[in-house]
């Protein structure tokens, strides 16, 4: 019944392109630091696993939380403590974070989770502006507006100074969490996300608790922001407010929206596009940063609002289209569009 | 005993903020299904248009009171039939994060033109004085701000329960598909109430002119608080933010006295408590909450 | 790339140094050789669109650029190297994009030095990349103390001002002049809560008394509760001191002043302030305050000569921090023309324990023991538009705090270099 509602199964012939992406990707996430500056290729990769996390539940559930930066910040500040503190390998440090993280999601995500649409998005924001205002005034653990200063990278002795030899020791998180990410998306737990995203009453009528599966997917959903905002705080030496403050919920909201909601993958081009924007817009000398990154994304949304990702799968398709047409195969009757994907999920439905 | 009725009264004046910025939101949410995270910055654009219509153009307090807001009502208007509008047909979350973008370019257009320094703006000769409330001596200029808020929400009351037009928004606030079916033209007044939303929003950026600091950011970190307000209230009903703003407004007053620690958090704590209770708000209905 | 980079360096290095012999003869030749790259390259990081643009921002540039200028023409051809860079970056006050970009700056701008850095968290963020690039860095716009304290190292050096030396200025001289009873507020973070006990220390020690403090909400709107509550406190407070920054400070002075404290004998001194505060809200609205400047550049002949050629370039008034930068680029340059060479331990072992008085740094030590450079510092008071005679002419300078009094005390900090 449910799998009437999917729109995920792809035909069989549209494998190899994928296995061919993967290849492509993973390559470019390797050659990265030798492409730009590695302490900003690091940025990237870790932006890119808290962005697709946001999507998960944006993208694959039809939530949008506007308060993932308390999950960020809690893990960011955590996987600090626990790597000031107890001088452990920082791997660890940063699975600390993320399992606080999805602990401090589990009462969070039971309040908010029993709402949907926009009173989700308001309420999310609300509680994690509460966690700013307790990391602000918690100075004796998180430093207050000093920030928790001097977190060490540690890994059995090894020398992960250059952050050209840390964005390899830290790589293998990302691309765990992301793995993690693509195995829930197409789990069959995955697909009951997306059913209840479509039509929370149909799953509910089916005998699905859509409450319990949100509040499940709200938790991963934190904990691989977790993971992101640990290695964040380890790879910058430091955790501040900034990792708490609302806007780091809005730049993640942004990255999900500019790469293309519900593609998680789109989501990665989305972090990456915004993080050398900021990067190149502090030595240009333009100093307007919210009005660039404003207006790119008030025209994403009013105009490309399947974002990078669905536009360049929408042109894929359509370029396949062509190449199919002249061939042997009879043009598809009127009004039947063809059954390539591009469905990019453009509505979040309510 | 005067010090807590001051309290409260210092509550009630900040309440009137929040109050006058919750009531817009929950009137454009109900007309269009919109929530505007501009409104803050609009807001911003309130004060910082009575700024500037002294220092360039020396237009007095009074005069801005009514100039201001009709502006804002101008650019309400534009910005729903070019933008809001191309979004209704599609999620509510879109428009969600359109006004969130908006709100961005707003803050940045202002802050790159005026920097982030605050501006000076006087508080009119005719109200700098205090008035002898009975118990204490209070600024003239707050008891003003607290009769303006008191009497504009009655106002708007008044008009959405006792005018055509009122029930007309009302009706499509609470029930939109019954309107719709009993051939009420419902298409027509949800520009006008977008831009009233807007201006209401941009006079309470006037009023707050004279006693806030006047810069690009003073809208951002409010409107989230007046989220948690909507949401303590009920997103779908005028009269729960209305109330709701002024009461958070006094529980966060008396907050700063007896539990100075818990004063900016107290909101979200009442916020929580009130959704684990009801989670539709105190004056919501369970379908305004989807 | 990184390999291309670093063969194209060492190409450029080779074919430099090969030019370098060659074509000079003269005194400076050699000492040209002893500077890495063949030119030193001054790096401000800062703040040039959030609230610190005015303060500081890119007028700062300006500041070490004069700077430079003025070194050169001090010492023409015997100058350590001809080839002086200023670059810059913009951190948008946040710690992360501070971090990053500082790192950018030592190793691919190839700075010698990076100055200014405002906002704390991206002040101590930097400090941290100085420490293990183990190259020079000057911080002039954060306020907070731990860059001299648990956080210091040995290549950082803190100029200008800090919460201790706000407070206790401005705490001890207001009471000495006969503010005995205070009452404090102060917001709730780590800035605010510094500035409280710098502050009731240092009221203390100057034979005063806080009847009584409050912690305010950050950020705040409404300080109605507790300007209610001043004038019912017994005793009576002569000052009501206020630790907020920025836009809470602007809530705080426009309802202090609705509520007429200062006609009920309630005065108000200030933490934080600075001259671009006064400025934009005019100096009407703080007339009567008092706080401590680390610089005014109205001070005396010295500064204003130095202010009108800053003006000349930039059109405006420089605050504190502008001529804290033409400082502390300055005396960069004039340390590594003494040591012979920009290799940073050296530098730092000419800065440690100098001497100094220029025009921003009067009676100028740099402590050896926790690189916190002291100098003379002002207790300052707003006047009232009525006496202000000339554009930023908005201060009166009440007394000058020597810089042995000023900051606080080497042994007091807990730093270990």
């Amino acid at each position: 019944m449910i799998r009437l509602l999917l729109h995920h199964t792809e035909p069989a012939g549209r494998r190899p392109l994928r296995w061919l992406l993967l290849a492509a990707g993973l390559s470019l996430a390797l050659a990265l630091p030798w492409l730009i500056y590695p302490p900003v290729a690091m940025d990237i990769v870790t932006w890119a696993l808290f962005a697709a996390a946001v999507d998960l539940l944006l993208g694959y559930t039809g939530l949008l939380s506007f308060g993932h930066a308390a999950f960020w910040g809690t893990a960011a500040y955590t996987s600090g403590l626990i790597a000031i503190h107890s001088g452990l390998p920082f791997p660890v440090a940063v699975l600390g974070g993320a399992a606080l993280a999805a602990a401090l999601a589990l009462p969070i995500g039971y309040l908010c989770v029993r709402n949907t649409g926009i009173y989700f998005a308001m309420v999310t924001l609300a509680f994690a502006q509460m966690v700013y205002f307790v990391a602000n005034q918690w100075r004796d653990v998180t430093g207050g507006e000093n920030g928790l200063q001097g977190i060490p990278r540690e890994l059995f002795g090894a020398d992960l100074s250059d952050p050209f030899v840390f964005y390899y020791a830290g790589l293998p998180i990302i691309l765990f969490g992301l793995f993690c990410l693509w195995r829930i998306v197409h789990s069959p737990f995955g697909h009951v996300l997306v059913a209840i995203r479509d039509n929370p009453a149909r799953a509910r009528a089916i005998g699905y608790p859509v409450d319990r599966y949100k509040l499940l997917a709200f938790v991963l959903s934190a904990a691989l922001s977790g993971l992101a905002g640990g290695l964040f705080a380890i790879s910058h030496g430091f955790a501040s407010l900034q990792e708490v403050y609302w806007t780091t919920s809005g730049k993640a909201v942004m990255m999900v929206v500019l790469g293309g909601i519900g593609t998680l993958w789109g989501s990665t081009l989305g972090a990456a596009l915004v993080v050398l924007l900021e990067d190149y817009l502090s030595t240009s000398g333009f100093n307007g940063i919210g009005l660039v990154t404003g207006t790119v994304f008030v025209l994403v949304v009013l105009l490309f609002r399947q974002g990078l990702w669905g536009a360049a799968r929408q042109l894929g398709a359509a370029v396949s289209r062509a190449a199919r047409r002249p061939a042997a195969e009879p043009p598809p009757p009127a009004g039947d569009a063809p059954a390539a994907p591009v469905h990019t999920t453009s509505t979040t439905s309510r | 005993m005067t010090s807590f009725l001051q309290q409260c009264f210092n509550g009630l004046v900040s309440g009137g903020f929040y109050a006058l910025l919750a009531l817009g939101l929950a009137v454009i949410f109900g007309m269009l299904g919109v929530v505007n995270f501009a409104h803050g910055a609009f807001f911003m654009l309130g004060a910082f248009g009575a700024y500037l219509a002294l220092a360039e153009l020396g237009i007095p307090f009074w005069a801005a009171l009514f100039l201001v807001p009709a502006t804002l009502f101008l650019l309400g208007m534009l910005l729903e039939r070019t933008l809001i509008r191309r979004l209704t047909p599609f999620d509510p979350l879109y428009n969600f994060l359109l006004t969130f973008g908006l709100t961005l370019v707003l803050q940045d257009a202002v802050k790159r033109e005026y920097g982030v320094q605050s501006q000076p703006y006087p508080r009119p000769a005719e109200l700098s004085g205090s008035i002898d409330l009975g118990l204490f001596d209070y600024p003239a200029y707050q008891v003003f701000v607290l009769a303006a808020a008191v009497v504009l929400c009655t106002l708007v009351w008044l008009v959405l329960t006792r005018t055509r037009v009122g029930m007309v928004v009302r009706a499509a606030t609470e029930r939109p598909e019954l309107t719709g079916a009993l051939g009420v033209n419902v298409g027509r007044w949800v520009t006008p109430v977008f831009a009233f939303g807007v201006a209401l929003a941009g006079l309470a950026g006037v009023l707050a002119a004279p006693m806030r600091a006047v810069n690009p950011l003073m809208g951002a970190d409010l409107i989230i608080a007046v989220f948690a307000v909507v949401v303590i209230g009920g997103l779908g009903s005028v009269f729960g933010s209305v109330v709701a703003g002024f009461a958070i407004g006094v529980a966060q007053s008396l907050g700063n006295l007896y539990v100075p620690a818990l004063s900016q958090t107290l909101i979200f704590i009442i916020m929580a408590c009130v959704l684990l209770w009801r989670p539709a708000g105190l004056f919501g209905r369970e379908e305004a909450r989807t | 790339m990184r390999k291309t980079t670093r063969a194209l360096t060492a190409a450029l290095a080779a074919g430099t140094l090969l030019v370098a012999g060659c074509g000079r003869g003269g005194p400076g030749g050699d000492a040209g050789a002893k500077v890495s790259n063949d030119k030193i390259v001054l790096a401000v990081l800062n703040d040039q669109s959030g609230v610190y643009a005015d303060l500081s921002g890119k007028n700062s540039i300006e500041a070490v650029k004069m700077a430079v200028a003025d070194f050169q023409a001090k010492y023409g051809d015997k100058a350590v190297s001809s080839d002086i860079e200023v670059v810059s970056a913009d951190h948008q006050n946040k710690p992360d994009i501070a971090n990053s970009k500082a790192q950018e700056l030592y190793d691919r701008q190839q700075a010698d030095a990076i100055l200014d850095v405002p906002t704390s968290s991206a002040a101590l963020a930097v400090a941290g990349v100085a420490k293990a690039k183990k190259k020079l860095y000057f911080n002039v716009g954060a306020a907070t103390t731990e860059l001299t304290g648990k956080q210091c190292n040995k290549y950082t050096f803190h100029y200008a001002y800090d919460t201790y030396m706000l407070a206790n200025g401005t705490g001890s001289a207001v009471t000495r002049e006969g503010g005995k009873n205070w009452y404090i507020v102060y917001p709730d973070y780590a800035f605010g809560q510094d500035m409280e006990k710098s502050f009731s220390t240092a009221i203390g020690s100057a034979g005063g008394t806080v009847v009584a403090k409050d912690p305010t909400p950050f950020p705040n709107d409404n300080f109605s509760t507790f300007l209610l509550k001043a004038p019912g406190l017994k005793p009576k407070p002569d000052v009501l001191g206020a630790m907020q920054a920025g836009g809470d400070l602007v809530n705080l002075v426009k309802q202090y002043n609705e509520f007429k404290l200062r006609e009920q004998g309630i005065k108000l001194s200030v933490g934080l302030m600075f001259i671009t505060d006064i400025h934009s809200l005019g100096p009407d609205a703080f007339a009567g305050t008092t706080f401590t400047d680390a610089w005014y550049w109205n001070f005396d002949d010295r500064n204003r000569q130095w202010a009108d050629r800053f003006t000349a370039k930039t059109q405006t008034r420089p605050s504190f921090a502008h001529a804290a930068n033409y400082s502390a680029a300055l005396q960069y340059l004039e340390a590594v023309q003494r040591a012979g060479t920009d290799a940073a331990d050296a530098v730092v072992g000419q800065l440690e324990g100098y001497r100094y008085d220029d025009v921003f740094a009067r009676n100028a030590t740099v402590r050896a023991g926790d690189h916190r450079v002291v100098h003379d510092v002002y207790l300052a008071e707003v006047k009232p538009k009525s006496e202000v005679t000339t554009d930023w002419d908005y201060e009166r300078i009440l007394r000058t705090i020597p810089a042995a009094e000023a900051f606080r005390p080497e042994s007091a900090g807990g730093c270990t270099l």
